[in-house]
């Protein structure tokens, strides 16, 4: 995996066991967690140091069964397959010991050195399991190091376990299933030839065979080894039909029956005699009915409480930044060295004036919605939506994740199967308003029209993205496969949690976003005083003026815009010379609405575009700037003859 | 097999016991369902139904955890009721 000689110790588990916030435990922050399935597309690499070693860590995409499914899962395997890891724990979602099992076991099968670390044993005993460690040590024949990872427990044990585990070697030994099973299975892997590809073992191929569907592999066999091809076929046979089922049904449920054999002998369930309070409430949240009423109520609230956080924040930042400059001009004039130090201030004070009170508090209310788990629950409620607007129950993963931002959410279409839900999924997740453009949206629009105005917006906005989708699948017809989307234990929020999540993501900001910000503050006001910024303004004039009816100054904008939208927004106030007291002197409330859907629309910005490139190629990324520049285009056009018509311009 | 004491889990009453008597459905389905926990045989409660043909929630009895499976789906379990939840 890596060229030194440090051993690779790879954490695998099935989706939202906790890997990630295991892995960050040890790590520190690297991964991005959350309690939604799915979070995890990407590996992540670390190097730490423990007690004087030094280990090369690896998070992998979370996984149900080594038989991949989908892209993201592919890449999970590939790590295991090739690049043997020295050691791998199995981290294992105590609360659902019995499914998680059936991976363990798979990873036994393997006989690569690994340790079970149980994790999530709070939320376990909460359920009322009672899990004998050392029953479930001794029948899996690997060791299990307790855990619970978002308050650290247990780490301690599990790295010490790792260590002595690299220094001394564990030999993993598979457990056997029903004689005709482990007979068919005998067979094929002794007539495996010497030269055969083998993965990990001579037993674990030979099973992998049998479980592997594709009429490629099968296909490719034939025609390098017939022998071998003949021999599978009959063992397939012969299970299925002493079973009646599929061949690699029959594997799967071998291991289904022991999993559930070996969690009856270790676990004592206690099952606490009321229903818990969280399930009650479940109930309620996702009521056919009620469920949908607390959705509105929970948008509202989160919408009024972030705006009501960042105005009072708003005003007393831009206060003392604005007194400042007009100190500055007053002071020293207008040459260039003065504009240059303006533009700067400017750009330092939209970043903590315009962005940071709405984003930090949106960041952690987001960062709360997902923690007690209440995302996946949108998910079960928002997709009868998504069947109407023709798309698959599996993109309202990476639709929820959108509303952070766009990037990780293009990044988590691998999930899907079919290129064309990749691609319709892909070209709307750029409408889906991101967490910067919401902040944009409550420091501008409900800034200076007032809350009701910017929630219309948003409201809109999301009218836009199901109008669109529904449009786009009329392009791509195809019937969509359904929804199966776990739904995580609601569970009480943890502010340490939510904290390092928002940390996390305000990084991005400060490290990219601000300081392209300040630079490019600092550019307009070289441009402004060169007078370049005319000639683009002119070059832009046709559109903006025109076509959308703003004023001219507001067109060089554009092209900050393209970094990053929340760009061309904030400086919207340098560029028409004004400061934010006297905003509504030179614009009209329409040409704000206007200004801000344009931008909002008219081109995903860069990191998206670059992102959509990289997995979808180059002729779907165009076709994304194209759709959003014509979805922008006719939208702020209707959206200025609306106003016109009814006479606020 | 006596198939009329069968019905899909989407027409099943909520809050009863269920058994998954056959999944029917292609390789890739079928495979999904495995992974996630459902198989031949396994107990089931469906706990909710959304509206306007929206998804249904179902718990599984074995790990008390839930998954949301949309109508299509459900559609192609074929279950037994077995008894009431208790």
């Amino acid at each position: 995996m890596t060229n030194n000689n440090y051993p690779d110790i790879i954490f695998i588990g099935q989706p939202n066991c906790g890997k990630s916030t295991l892995f960050n435990a040890i790590a520190g922050l690297k991964a991005e967690t959350s309690n939604f399935p799915g979070t995890t597309v990407k590996h992540t690499h670390s190097r730490v140091n423990v007690q004087g070693y030094i280990l090369n860590i690896i998070d992998l995409p979370g996984l149900y069964s080594l038989v991949p499914g989908d892209e993201a899962e592919k890449v999970a395997l590939s790590h295991l397959f090739y690049e043997k890891p020295d050691l791998i724990i199995n981290v294992v979602d105590a609360s659902s010991l019995a499914r998680n099992l059936e991976l363990t076991l798979e990873l036994i099968e393997m006989g690569l050195p690994m340790i079970v670390a149980l994790n999530m044993m709070d939320l376990a005993e909460k359920k009322g399991l009672r899990i004998d460690i050392q029953r479930l040590e001794k029948e899996l024949g690997v060791p299990v190091i307790p855990t619970v990872a978002t308050h650290g427990r247990g780490l301690k044990e599990l790295l010490e376990k790792a260590i002595f585990i690299l220094k001394n070697g564990l030999l993993v030994k598979p457990l056997g299933w029903s004689k005709d099973v482990e007979d068919g299975v005998y067979r094929l892997e002794k007539i495996l030839p010497s030269n055969f590809p083998v993965v990990a073992n001579r037993r674990f191929t030979a099973i992998k065979m049998i479980e592997m569907g594709s009429h490629y592999f099968q296909q490719l066999l034939s025609e390098i080894y017939l022998p071998l091809k003949q021999v599978l076929d009959e063992v397939k046979n012969q299970l299925e039909s002493s079973h009646d089922a599929p061949a690699y049904e029959v594997v799967a449920a071998e291991r289904h029956h022991l999993a559930m054999k070996i969690f009856e002998k270790s676990t004592r369930i206690v099952r606490p005699a009321k229903r818990p309070f969280l399930h009650r409430l479940d109930d309620l949240l996702m009521h056919p009915y009620l469920g949908y009423l607390i959705l509105g109520l929970v948008f509202l609230g989160f919408f009024f409480i972030v705006f009501s956080i960042g105005s009072p924040l708003e005003e007393l930042v831009l206060g003392p930044f604005e007194q400042l400059r007009s100190f500055l001009f007053t002071n020293f004039g207008q040459g260039m060295a003065v504009s240059i130090i303006d533009g700067l201030l400017q750009g330092i004070g939209g970043g903590l004036g315009i962005v940071l009170p709405y984003f930090i508090p949106l960041l952690f209310l987001m960062g709360l919605l997902e923690d007690v788990g209440y995302l996946a629950r949108v998910g079960f409620l928002m997709d009868v939506f998504m069947h109407r607007i023709g798309l698959h129950g599996k993109s309202i993963s990476p639709f929820i994740l959108a509303f952070g931002c766009n990037v990780p959410a293009i990044v988590s279409t691998r999930i899907l199967e079919s290129r064309r839900d990749k691609i319709i999924t892909t070209l709307l997740i750029p409408f889906i308003p991101c967490s910067a453009r919401t902040t944009i949206i409550l420091a501008l629009v409900a800034f200076y029209l007032g809350p009701w105005w910017a929630l219309g917006f948003y409201l809109f906005h999301l009218l836009l993205v199901a109008l669109i989708g529904r449009v786009l699948s009329f392009f791509f017809k195809e019937p969509s496969p359904g929804l199966i989307l776990e739904i995580p234990e609601l569970k009480i929020p943890s502010l340490k949690n939510i904290g390092k999540k928002t940390v996390f993501q305000l990084r991005s900001f400060l490290n990219f976003a601000w300081p392209i910000l300040i630079v490019g503050s600092v550019v307009l006001a070289l441009l402004q005083s060169l007078g370049i910024d005319r000639i683009l303004n002119y070059g832009f004039s046709p559109l903006v003026v025109k076509g959308l009816g703003l004023p001219q100054e507001l067109g060089v904008t554009l092209i900050f815009g393209f970094l990053r939208k929340e760009l061309s927004m904030i400086m919207m106030i340098q560029a028409l010379g004004t400061n934010y007291h006297q905003l509504m002197s030179v614009i009209t409330p329409a040409q704000i609405v206007i200004f801000t859907l344009f931008v909002s629309l008219f081109i995903p910005c860069l990191s998206t575009v670059a992102m959509i490139w990289k997995e979808l190629g180059r002729k779907i990324a165009f076709l994304s700037v194209a759709l959003n520049l014509g979805v922008a285009v006719i939208f702020s056009f209707l959206a200025k003859s609306f106003f016109n018509l009814i006479g606020m311009i | 097999m006596d198939y009329h004491r069968y019905i899909p889990l989407v027409s099943a009453p909520p809050e009863k016991k269920l058994k998954i008597i056959e999944i029917q459905g292609g390789h890739r389905l079928r495979k999904r369902l495995f992974d996630m926990g459902f198989h031949k045989g396994d107990e089931i409660i469906l706990d909710m139904r959304g509206v306007l043909r929206g998804p249904i929630l179902v718990r599984r009895v074995s790990s008390d955890t839930s998954v949301a499976i949309g109508r299509g789906i459900a559609q192609k379990i074929l279950v037994e009721i077995i008894g009431d939840e208790q």
